[in-house]
């Protein structure tokens, strides 16, 4: 057996203890790279600075657990920062089996930013319908949520007065792992009751809404573990996914250089076979 | 033992349950799935019982009083008939109400929010370029906005539709058309890998972090604890299945 066939028959989880270590030893010693902000990330940033005090920001929630190490910092960033501009932070999700993760999260943040429930935020948790929710709150957001997730009722909340419906929003921002999430806020939201609206997103869907960001549909898009490190470095509080990003990009590199090594002994493998069957011939001529 | 300890031994031990299977599948690692569906599941029925069943049904009918709810209840309730035979027919109304509405509500958001929007875009950057001042062309294949790259997404758009227009024979010029789309495709599919690769590795490096913080000594160690036990576990269920005889056919 040559060395390309045994390479190429290598014990599969030989490569997961490779990609292990290669995530585990820079969590354990991080190196600190340079993290470059990327254009779509700053603008939803410099947006939400450029907002006047006691703006409506609204934040949905649209995702699990499931996704948690990527979006979750994402949530927290964001949340800083709005309670940093002292904004009136409305917060929801369209994902039944978010809510918990997404009331912790925002109760968190409100807690270390020194919030007070129902003056300076809201978390009206999760209804049904889906992106029928999204339609119902441009129509009348306490028909939508007529009470809030400790079971308050919405009308009369402070942090909600002047607010009807999300033609009230000032800017809105979907985390979303899937559907429900971003693209259900533009079509059934922005698209139809006119309020600015920017999305984070998992990296796997990531690709999927840079059509909208290009043609202006969203203003800025998160992407990924990379784009929470990047909105934690513009906040300036730099928090898991900053810390991540060494192991990520060791992971990375583990994969192109696998990827290159395995195309290597593929190619290599094949131009032997090929002279192998050449030799049969050559001694039958 | 406090909640927070509790629950870090809990997701210690189901995450390292989980990783077991990457060695091979194993009893551990079928506990953690079965667990999973099963909290996800009543987790998910608590929820929309409280928040549909009990807020927004019982509380405004009940003591609010409106009335009108009880139809859509109603047709709530004919789903269930699905489950009676003779009454089956029923259902169909509230499938036929239920498709009607929602297709009444995506069609035509989703024309203008995808179809028109994104035509309009691939468009106007070309229209941009006779400005004022007269012809203008930008070369600048790093910004997203130049006209260079407005007419690569031109080509690329074309290209892809007529790669998936099948009403003709892709020979002649129509096969480098084709063959244009096909590396377009090729160069999405790779950058949408990329990002897959990306965001698993994300959720690694999300169990990793929290399994170092869970090695800390204020939760009492599960990481190292547990790690032994479940390398232990599978080493005797290893020993335990090679030493089975083969069961027969």
């Amino acid at each position: 057996m040559t060395l390309s066939e045994r390479m190429l028959k290598i014990d599969r989880r030989i490569i997961f203890l490779v990609i292990g270590l290669c995530t585990l030893l820079p969590l354990l010693y991080p190196v600190g790279l340079p993290i470059k902000i990327s254009p779509e990330v700053r603008s939803i940033y410099d947006y939400i600075e450029s907002l006047p005090e006691r703006s409506v920001f609204l934040l949905s929630i649209d995702f699990d657990p499931a996704s948690k190490p990527e979006l979750h910092p994402q949530a927290i960033a964001l949340l800083r920062h709005a309670f940093r501009k002292n904004l009136r932070v409305v917060a929801m999700t369209l994902w039944v089996s978010g809510t918990g993760m997404a009331d912790q999260l925002l109760t968190q943040v409100a807690k270390e930013m020194g919030k007070e429930d129902g003056k300076d935020y809201v978390f009206l948790g999760w209804s049904s319908g889906g992106t029928a929710v999204i339609i119902n709150m441009g129509q009348d957001l306490y028909k939508a949520f007529p009470s809030d997730y400790g079971g308050k009722a919405t009308k009369g909340i402070p942090v909600l007065e002047g607010v009807l419906s999300l033609k009230d929003v000032a800017y809105a921002i979907s985390l979303g792992a899937g559907n429900p999430g971003v693209e259900a806020w533009y079509v059934f939201g922005k698209d139809k009751y006119k309020f600015e609206l920017g999305g984070g997103c998992t990296g796997v869907i990531a690709p999927g809404l840079y059509p909208l960001l290009r043609s202006g549909q969203i203003n800025g898009l998160i992407g990924g573990l990379r784009g929470a490190a990047e909105y934690e470095s513009l906040v300036g509080h730099k928090g898991r996914a900053v810390a991540g990003m060494d192991a990520q990009s060791a992971t990375h590199f583990a994969i192109i250089v696998l990827v290159a090594m395995c195309n290597l002994f593929y190619f290599s493998l094949r131009q032997q076979q090929g002279r192998s069957r050449e030799l049969p011939v050559k001694r039958g001529h | 033992m406090d909640a927070t300890t509790l629950g870090a031994w809990v997701a210690t031990g189901l995450t390292l349950f989980i990783f077991s299977f990457l060695y091979k599948d194993n009893p551990l690692f079928k506990l953690a799935e079965h667990l999973y569906v099963g909290v996800s599941l009543g987790y998910h029925i608590v929820k929309i019982f409280d928040s549909v069943v009990v807020n927004l049904i019982y509380k405004p009918i009940v003591e609010q009083g409106e009335i009108a709810l009880l139809i859509p209840v109603a047709i709530g309730f004919l789903m269930l008939t699905r489950y009676v035979p003779k009454a089956a027919w029923m259902s169909r109304y509230a499938f036929a109400f239920i498709v009607g509405v929602g297709s009444g509500l995506a069609i035509p958001r989703t024309i203008s929010s995808f179809i028109l929007k994104q035509i309009e875009d691939t468009v106007r950057p070309l229209v941009s370029m006779a400005g004022g001042d007269g012809l203008t062309f930008s070369m600048n294949l790093l910004n997203p906005a130049s006209n260079l790259n407005a007419i690569i997404i031109l080509i690329g758009v074309s290209s892809v539709l007529f790669y998936f227009f099948f009403s003709i024979e892709h020979s002649g010029p129509g096969k480098v058309v084709a063959r244009t789309g096909i590396v377009f495709l090729m160069i999405a599919f790779g950058a949408a890998f990329g990002y897959t690769v990306m965001a698993r590795m994300s959720l690694l490096i999300g169990r990793l972090t929290d399994l170092i913080e869970f090695s800390d000594a204020s939760y009492g160690r599960p990481t190292l604890w547990l790690a032994i036990a479940t390398i232990g576990a599978l080493f005797l269920l290893g020993r335990r299945s090679s030493s089975s005889p083969p069961q027969s056919e």
